[in-house]
């Protein structure tokens, strides 16, 4: 009596084929944490040797770095500014804008402000250079030299400002690329209906389009804050972080301890105080912006 | 038949290349800046490796010295001592390499920089002859010496005559500045009143450009002022507030009056050099080897390349004294050639560096890249005779001094930049910029560094 016997069932191995995603994390995230949190405790100096495991890094953030409150002061202006009149606002009014018009200019300007993203950082960080020169080469001063104004020097007398505008107008492509994705999404015959309900295009704006935008909007703000956060490349190739810190946030400031002046531990501890950091801005937001919801199913369905 | 004859090719093919068998080659690495108007410092050793080859070649020893040179794009010599640094803390680091001679401390002292005395005692055809001085820059707090002088050079203002006519100097006022520098009767304050009248008569765009990057040029300044670096009697750094704000206020007064532009330090070596020759600036501060670019028709004018045109255009001045009847100051920066003791060719690499001292190799980079003599023998060599920038610039030497070989004197004078960056762009006073300059010297080196308030106490 042959009888086909059904296959044993064979328990699934998640583990298996999560292994090649496992080890990307642990060789690319996990450990860089925990070699950073081993130096960190270190006095590894400009040679890279390590003579013995101290607190004093630590010691030297909280009690002795009189360098830090400012350069928090100026994570904060930086990332806030960057983030909500550009990487938020810019790139929510761009979005807004350019599916109000022709579909065809529409994607003709979005093209355009995703050009500065596809370019190499140093050729933007080179044309910064070049707008903000204040010799008569530069663009701006051969703007304000045709108008008769006197001449600013950006890069030495609104640093911050500079860097703001450099990584915003860089940055507000994002949002713009997602938030014109979901203003696509939203179900034409809600504005109509709203329209012939004698709502004023105004109208449409406020109660159709901008609650759709609202649960992207707060993805983006945590996302786009946690990447300014960390990200320095543009403001190292502008303004070097200078004059002397005036244009250092706290991940540049990292940079420049541990690559500039060799305090690789000193640069360690600093970047762990970055990651709380990181992490507690997070759980505030997911907690005030109520991220829960941003990840329910969606409340407009897609046709 | 097609077969055999594969065979037979392939047998044939087999004989020829092991008849050819490669010699072994010593491959040695060298580290350099990129530097273009000083290609010697790499082909002198690549000479000393063709003239070791060719030995090797007639005695039958059948191996082959390859070199392979890095001319890092870092931004000066100190950010390649730091990439050096980095590659010797993974054991990646080059078999010989050239230094800047104040970190010649630090790599003695991380041994990475291989002890030379018995060499030089050895070898007295190639070391014979060294400028006694230029053997002090090379050594280490323990007294001996860790590095072969490559080069030396002596730094100056270089400042534009053609302006001082344009703005009704006389012959007379012009030629004599030299002089009146020597005798400490012109000072640094005077320095700033004549740039300033020369910006103010529109004479120039900027009265004085200096490097926009940490280096030692600027230390000069601070040196007239009687600013100190180390205590000669314990040999730890140190940081005399009064002399040093004294020092930064006339960077600041400078910056104040238009005589240096608030972003000098933000600028490019380029927008810098360019501007000096293309009669834009009025003082340029830096080496004799600047004089590189200014001959002829590099950086996009031409100036003349013999000494009357030159020097009917161009004239050298130490930094002037602080004040009236005071010494002016003069700081040389000797290179150094180095050898990594752990390389497993650290002799040969040393025997390279002997024949690439020699004085025939040592003159044609110094004549080429206007860098002054490194032996007594190589001045009556008719090559540097003949180099009129190298035998004006030799009586300059008699004020140089060095920078300190302390350990840490690299990481201490990025300090000392930033502070000079602070009040130049208007970002501190000087008091102030002292303030943080004696923070940052806390914060980093601790109790290396001694604080006080002047340098005398």
């Amino acid at each position: 009596m042959s009888q086909t016997r059904l296959r044993a069932h064979r328990p699934a191995r998640p583990l298996l084929y999560l292994m090649p995603a496992i080890a990307l994390l642990a060789i690319f995230f996990l450990g860089p944490i925990l070699v950073n949190s081993v130096i960190a405790f270190t006095d590894m100096g400009v040679n890279l040797r390590v003579g013995q495991f101290t607190l004093l890094n630590f010691e030297r953030i909280v009690q002795r770095d009189g360098r830090i409150p400012m350069v928090l002061m100026t994570t904060l202006i930086y990332v806030g500014s960057t983030l909500f009149l550009f990487n938020v606002g810019l790139g929510a009014l761009l979005a807004m804008t350019t599916t109000a018009i022709p579909e065809k200019l529409g994607n003709f300007f979005r093209g355009l402000w995703l050009l500065p993203r596809m370019s190499p950082a140093v050729l933007y960080g080179m044309l910064w250079i070049w707008i903000a020169d204040p010799t008569p080469s530069g663009l701006l001063a051969q703007v304000t030299i045709a108008l008769g104004l006197p001449t600013v020097n950006l890069r030495n007398d609104y640093p911050l400002m500079l860097v703001v505008l450099a990584n915003g107008l860089v940055g507000a492509s994002f949002a713009m690329v997602i938030l014109t994705s979901s203003i696509r999404s939203i179900p034409a015959h809600l504005a109509n209906a709203a329209r012939v309900d004698g709502a004023s295009e105004w109208g449409v704006l406020r109660h159709v389009v901008a609650p759709a935008l609202s649960q992207p909007i707060r993805f983006i703000t945590i996302y786009q804050a946690l990447s300014l956060m960390t990200t320095y490349e543009y403001i190292l190739l502008i303004t070097g972080g200078g004059p002397v810190y005036d244009s250092t946030p706290y991940a540049l400031y990292i940079y420049r301890r541990a690559f500039e002046n060799g305090a690789y531990a000193y640069g360690a501890a600093l970047a762990l105080g970055l990651m709380v950091i990181g992490v507690v801005i997070t759980l505030l937001q997911w907690r005030l912006t109520d991220m829960r919801s941003t990840f329910a199913a969606p409340k407009i369905e897609v046709l | 038949m097609t077969k055999s004859l594969a065979l037979l090719a392939t047998v044939a093919l087999a004989a020829l290349t092991g008849g050819m068998a490669h010699a072994e080659d010593i491959r040695i690495k060298l580290s350099t800046l990129v530097d273009k108007s000083a290609p010697a410092r790499i082909t002198n050793i690549e000479a000393a490796a063709e003239i070791m080859n060719h030995q090797f070649k007639a005695a039958g020893v059948d191996k082959h010295i390859v070199i392979e040179s890095n001319a890092s794009a870092a931004k000066g010599w100190d950010d390649l001592a730091l990439e050096n640094m980095k590659a010797f803390s993974v054991g990646q680091g080059p078999d010989l390499y050239i230094l800047p001679h104040e970190w010649i401390g630090k790599f003695a002292e991380d041994g990475n920089a291989m002890a030379m005395d018995a060499k030089i005692a050895s070898t007295p055809w190639a070391y014979g002859d060294i400028l006694p001085v230029l053997w002090t820059a090379a050594k280490a707090t323990d007294g001996k010496i860790y590095g072969i002088p490559q080069d030396a050079e002596i730094r100056m203002f270089f400042y534009n005559k053609d302006m001082l006519r344009k703005i009704g100097k006389d012959e007379a006022f012009i030629e004599s500045l030299p002089a009146k520098v020597e005798s400490g009767e012109f000072t640094l304050d005077d320095l700033t009143a004549l740039a300033k009248q020369v910006v103010d008569g529109k004479a120039a765009q900027y009265g004085m450009l200096h490097r926009p990057n940490v280096g030692i040029d600027y230390l000069m300044v601070f040196q007239s002022y009687g600013v100190k670096f180390i205590d000669e009697k314990t040999g730890k750094l140190i940081f005399p507030k009064a002399e040093m704000t004294k020092a930064l206020a006339w960077y600041e007064r400078n910056a104040r009056q238009g005589v240096t532009p608030v972003d000098n330090t933000a600028m490019s070596w380029d927008t810098i050099q360019n501007a000096f020759k293309q009669d834009k600036a009025f003082l340029f501060h830096q080496g004799v080897w600047a004089v590189a670019w200014q001959l002829g028709d590099k950086n996009g004018a031409t100036w003349p390349t013999d000494k009357d045109g030159y020097f009917h255009k161009i004239g050298w001045i130490p930094a002037p004294a602080a004040e009236k009847g005071g010494k002016p100051a003069n700081l040389s920066h000797p290179l150094l050639y180095t050898v990594n003791p752990k390389s497993k060719y650290a002799d040969i690499a040393a025997d390279l560096i002997a024949l690439a001292t020699l004085p025939y190799f040592n003159t044609e980079h110094a004549v080429s890249s206007y860098h002054t003599a490194i032996t007594n023998g190589q001045t009556a060599m008719p090559k540097y005779k003949e180099n009129w920038v190298l035998s004006a610039a030799s009586p300059m030497m008699v004020h140089a001094q060095f920078v300190p070989n302390q350990t840490q004197f690299g990481s201490y004078n990025k300090v000392l930049f930033n502070g000079l960056q602070a009040v130049e762009t208007g970002k501190m006073t000087a008091k102030q910029a002292v303030e943080f300059i004696a923070d940052e010297l806390g914060l980093q080196f601790g109790k290396d560094v001694d604080i006080r308030e002047t340098a005398s106490n």
